[in-house]
């Protein structure tokens, strides 16, 4: 009975040892101090059952690997015990301030904001169809003027002051992207979807409210049941997809040469949401687009026969929209190429 | 141009409850824009007719006085300093609580009672400057008060019933006129409101003018293309003297000065119809025996003339004067000349009434800046017809206002046009189809008729013909109709719908995609900032950089200082630099724009033309500066690099064959090679051109041809999987020393080549300086050895790498480093 008491009592003595272990060496000694191959308590333990009578060693044998299995069992407890315990303080030994930059700082690059302006509504009519085009900057006063119905002497030259190039007379910085309009036609014929955003000039001084080079996004549909009614969809469209749903659009008389009825457009002011602000001047409307039906000589101009397709035009004001959007106050930072402006972006 | 509501009442009916503003709207939806709509006396409210019943010096100050002010309902005392008080005379009386601009200056400030040098005041004797009046009553010195003595009104009652200030004017945006000559005076405008308010429009119709026969008034016009009417004809019996209150009035509150009886007929006249006139003392341009002979005629190249305000011009041929045997009287449709002008002892004059050629007068009044209101409305191309309306309109004004005027000639005339008379044919269902919208034929007949237009039904057609004032280059073609019933009906009334269309694909700009891919990289990837510059550049700017070429160069500046078209991105792109770096220690910028080259060719300048316009290829221009970094180049390199591989179309630096530009340094500059051709450039700024940018900072900027580089872009991904090789790769490195000709692209193809066991070569290092002999560079190399058939032994790879070395020894004289 000797061998049963041995058993129970180093089972127990482990147990006691094992509450005072506090750390992994401490564990790792234990461990080693009973269950060494060579000179571990439990082995050398063991290696008494050889001396029992057989009918005994057979009961022994098996109460053995029970207490084998429980001794072990409990090792394994205080060892992972003791593992959670050093992992505990982590938090104290490791800790960071998880609200400091990496550093050195990586560099972070800026699209200007009329580039986002432009491919928001790029990818918008893109979306829809439309095929996104552009011309020459520097353009003949052919496509400029007379091809958008704009003949030399019209009162409508009067509205766009010219940029005209050094001895070259009928080369001018284009004033608007509309000469696309018969470019296009010329090239892709009809039907035809089209936008065309890009750099315009006007001969007039900078200020705050007015740049030499600005921007437009031109729209040009034609096909042959392309209505008025659809032009106010399609500008509809776009000012709901910049201003949101509640979005009202007002359409206006407005007179140029390139389209028949010609008209401006207006959006409810998405500050005040058309109660009248500062920047609406207190009318609680924007005016964003110049739109109209395209003039049949425009249509003409691009090989088109009027009698058989027509179709709308329209212009936004890029740089201006860039402004409304950012809330930005000097038409001019647009241009300045200032860090300290661009990295807003 | 400004509109009086109480005008308009002379031709439409508008209610006493009308609301200005609902009209305003109304006009700014369908016909012109008014930008504000204006009540006249406003802001005078607290203010009225006062009478000062005693007046005496104020004892503690020379040039202030102490009056007795009678308003209405009893004296109140007033300390005011004005020049012209005097007992007994009428003031324009602030009371307590009105507000007036100090000295006309300033924002509005409420009166309030005050003490001025020990006095008690209880208000204010206003001069017209403070409330807004300067107009109405000119003052000869910033001291002088308002006198209303002439005004019959008693004391108490308030200033803007007193001066009969009870009309609305409307403010009109002139931009949007431009193309309607008919609508530059009140009947043009009522005829609209007419239209807008479905209200009768009451037409003018003054008598024919009864012509004398004492003098002969005849015209000859010299060219009847630009002056295709003119009418003229005498009177006599003038008495020059002011206009009566009602005519005055009308003038002051569209913003005109009142100047005489019968410059303000003229006035009233252009203001009323739109038709400019003009009135000649006949003294001026009659021949000895009292008869006029008018010459319409082209003047001389050179020509001095001057205007009635006696500023001299001069002339070029293309001009056109009314002239007498002698002399140029009257700048034509623009201004009148100096001594032919009434004048206050005017007994006869000459009314004048033409059209002339829109064009012509827009060129003269653009050559000599000098804009008149008269100009204005003859560049717009105004209605041949309308000078007959004006000449009797005008005779019949004379007459009511020098009730002793009558015309002493027949009316001269020359009349050389045609209007047009021929229908616009309108085909049935044609605005239905353009609008997308269908209005009952009633309505559009409404409209039209209303607006002056005559319609006829042919064959389920319209047959719509213009009157003499839409004919002359408005309304035109069926489009033309189509706006003028969709205005009227109302822009608001048509729903918008999107049209239907085919679901294939537009076709695709594979220029602009690049633009906005390398826009992205550049931005995402390479941590760089964009900028948008302008396209023009300054001469000593680009003189300063050294570029070479000729630019382009624009007539007109509106920057004087920058008038070349960039054939660089480079210019700017330094300024940016140069305005950036002394705020930022690092400066990384890119621009994708547009260049100007002359000497290259672009696209056609008119499609049945062999002319074409100068080349203008979309380019992407870098820069980097960074404080400390001694060598930018390869921050702008490596952004190129990863460009080409994002873009699946390498991008590759290759040494110049000889010397680089002047503004490139000559160690560290490169070209920018794509599928064998040169698309652009990569290099550091030459010190030397950099000092004289005045760049503090090393700074390395490069340009890429996008134009050109899209020829080598493949249309579709072309990147292709390798399969991931089943046996491990072996490492070894190599470190070595040779001369610093050899480039890394030259020694990492040998390595590459050397075996078909090398799998993979990679710079690690890269060094020249201490510890390195004079032009020596140091390089080191991972390479990964690797077979797609077995394992590689180590025994296998020493050998190979071995030999590597010995070839590398022998072929770059390469000295091993261990």
């Amino acid at each position: 009975m000797a061998m049963r008491d041995d058993l129970y009592r180093i089972k127990q003595e482990l147990a006691d040892r094992l509450k005072t272990a506090n750390d992994l060496p401490g564990w790792e000694a234990l461990e080693a101090e009973y269950f060494s191959r060579t000179a571990g308590k439990f082995t050398n333990l063991i290696k008494k059952l050889k001396q029992l009578p057989e009918e005994e060693r057979k009961i022994m044998g098996r109460l053995g690997n029970e207490v084998k299995d429980e001794m072990l069992s409990a090792l394994s407890a205080r060892r992972s015990f003791l593992e959670g315990a050093r992992f505990a303080r982590l938090a104290e030994t490791e800790a960071i301030d998880v609200t400091a930059p990496f550093l050195p700082p990586l560099p972070m690059g800026h699209l200007h904001p009329t580039t986002h302006v432009q491919s928001d509504l790029e990818d918008l009519f893109t979306s829809m169809g439309f095929t996104i085009l552009d011309g020459p900057e520097l353009e003949s006063e052919y496509y400029n003027f007379e091809s958008v119905n704009i003949p030399a002497d019209h009162p409508a030259r009067d509205m766009q002051d010219t940029f005209y190039i050094k001895g070259h007379p009928h080369w001018v910085m284009r004033t608007h992207t509309s000469p696309v309009q018969v470019r296009a036609l010329e090239r892709y014929g009809v039907p035809i979807r089209a936008i065309v955003p890009g750099r315009c000039f006007r001969n007039e001084a900078t200020d705050p409210r007015h740049e030499h080079t600005l921007y437009q996004l031109e729209g040009l549909v034609v096909d042959r049941q392309i209505t008025f009614s659809h032009l106010k969809g399609i500008l509809e469209t776009v000012a709901r997809y910049l201003y949101g749903e509640a979005t009202q659009v007002r359409l206006r008389p407005k007179f140029y040469p390139f389209v028949e009825p010609g008209v401006n457009g207006e959006v409810t002011c998405f500050l005040c949401a058309g109660a009248g602000c500062r920047v609406c001047k207190e009318t609680g409307w924007l005016e964003i687009f110049g739109a109209g039906m395209v003039h049949p000589n425009v249509l003409t101009a691009g090989g088109v026969d009027p009698r058989e397709y027509q179709g709308f035009a329209f212009g936004l004001g890029l740089s201006r929209l860039v402004m409304l959007k950012y809330k930005i106050e000097d038409v001019r930072h647009l241009q300045t190429g200032d860090l300290r402006f661009l990295s807003q972006f | 141009m400004l509109i009086s509501k109480n005008w308009l009442k002379d031709f439409v009916f508008l209610p006493d409850a009308f609301n200005p503003d609902e009209l305003a709207l109304q006009l700014s939806l369908s016909t012109v824009e008014v930008e504000k709509v204006i009540r006249q006396g406003a802001g005078l409210e607290g203010i009225v007719v006062g009478v000062i019943r005693n007046i005496e010096k104020h004892p503690q100050a020379d040039k202030l006085w102490l009056c007795q002010v009678d308003a209405g309902d009893g004296l109140l005392p007033i300390v005011c300093g004005g020049s012209n008080l005097s007992s007994g005379m009428k003031v324009a009386l602030g009371q307590i609580g009105a507000r007036v601009r100090w000295h006309g200056e300033g924002d509005l400030i409420e009166i309030k009672p005050a003490v001025i040098r020990g006095i008690e005041s209880q208000g204010m004797i206003c001069a017209a400057d403070e409330i807004g009046l300067g107009q109405l009553f000119p003052s000869s010195n910033e001291r002088e008060v308002i006198n209303l003595s002439h005004l019959k009104a008693k004391p108490g009652t308030p200033l803007s019933t007193a001066l009969g200030l009870d009309d609305v004017v409307f403010d009109i945006d002139n931009k949007s006129l431009t193309h309607r000559s008919d609508l530059w005076g009140h009947y043009g405008i009522a005829r609209e409101v007419a239209a807008l308010q479905r209200k009768k429009f009451k037409a003018l119709n003054p008598p024919p003018i009864k012509g004398g026969k004492e003098v002969s008034v005849t015209v000859s016009v010299a060219d009847t293309k630009l002056c295709p009417r003119y009418m003229a004809v005498a009177f006599c019996g003038i008495k020059v003297a002011p206009s009566p209150e009602w005519l005055q009035r009308r003038l002051i509150a569209v913003g005109l000065r009142p100047i005489n009886n019968i410059v303000d007929i003229t006035n009233y006249v252009m203001l009323e119809l739109g038709q400019p006139l003009h009135a000649f003392d006949k003294a001026s341009l009659a021949s000895p025996d009292g008869s006029v002979s008018i010459f319409v005629r082209r003047a001389q190249g050179g020509e001095k003339f001057v205007t009635l305000d006696n500023k001299e011009y001069e002339l070029n041929e293309d001009a056109m004067v009314i002239a007498s045997q002698e002399r140029a009287l009257g700048l034509a449709g623009i201004k009148g000349g100096a001594g032919s002008g009434v004048t206050d002892s005017t007994t006869e004059i000459v009314f004048e009434a033409a059209t002339f050629e829109a064009a012509n007068i827009r060129r003269t009044s653009l050559a000599l800046s000098l804009r008149t209101d008269s100009s204005a409305r003859f560049e717009k191309g105004l209605d041949p017809a309308l000078p007959e309306l004006a000449l009797r309109r005008a005779a019949a004004l004379l007459c009511e206002l020098c009730p002793g005027a009558r015309a002493i000639s027949a009316v001269a005339e020359e009349r050389h046009y045609t209007l047009r008379t021929e229908p616009i044919v309108v085909p049935a269902g044609f605005i239905e189809k353009k609008l997308g919208v269908h209005i009952e034929k009633k309505r559009v007949w409404d409209i039209l008729e209303r607006l002056g237009f005559t319609v006829e039904e042919k064959k389920g057609a319209l047959a719509v013909s213009s009157p003499s004032w839409r004919a002359v280059k408005d309304v035109r073609i069926p489009e033309d109709v189509v706006e003028e019933v969709a205005r009227i009906y109302g822009y608001a009334e048509i729903p918008g719908s999107l049209p239907e269309f085919t679901i294939a694909p537009p076709p695709a700009n594979r220029l602009r995609a690049l633009e906005r891919r390398v826009r992205d990289i550049l931005a995402y990837e390479s941590g760089l900032t964009e900028v948008y510059n302008y396209s023009f550049t300054a001469p000593e700017w680009a003189e300063k950089i050294g570029l070479p070429g000729v630019h382009l160069e624009l007539d007109n500046p509106v920057a004087k200082d920058r008038p070349l078209l960039r054939r660089s991105l480079l210019p700017g792109l330094l300024e940016n630099v140069e305005a950036n770096c002394h705020r930022f220690s690092r400066v990384g910028l890119f621009e994708i724009g547009r260049t100007y080259i002359a000497e290259a060719a672009g696209e056609r300048a008119a499609p049945d033309s062999d002319e074409l316009l100068p080349e203008q290829h979309s380019h992407a221009g870098i820069i980097y500066a960074e404080k400390n970094l001694s060598v930018p180049f390869y921050r702008v390199a490596e952004a190129i690099r990863r460009l080409g591989q994002r873009l699946g179309a390498d991008i590759s630096c290759q040494a110049y064959p000889s010397m680089p530009p002047g503004y490139l340094h000559p160690g560290r500059a490169a070209q920018l090679v794509a599928g064998g051709d040169i698309v652009g450039w990569v290099g550091e700024i030459h010190p030397l051109t950099a000092k004289r940018l005045g760049l503090e900072t090393r700074t390395a900027a490069a340009e890429i041809d996008l134009a050109a580089y899209l020829a080598y872009l493949p249309e579709r991904d072309t990147a292709r999987y390798e399969p991931l090789g089943v046996f491990p790769a072996v490492y070894r490195d190599v470190a070595f020393v040779v001369d610093r000709r050899h480039t890394h692209r030259a020694l990492c193809a040998a390595i590459r080549g050397f075996d078909p066991l090398v799998s993979s070569v990679e710079l690690f290092d890269i060094y020249a300086g201490e510890g390195v002999r004079s032009g020596a560079k140091s390089l080191g190399y991972h390479i990964a050895y690797a077979s797609p058939e077995r394992t590689l032994t180590a025994p296998e790879v020493d050998k190979v790498h071995a030999e590597l070395q010995k070839m590398l020894m022998a072929v770059f004289d390469a000295q091993l480093r261990t």
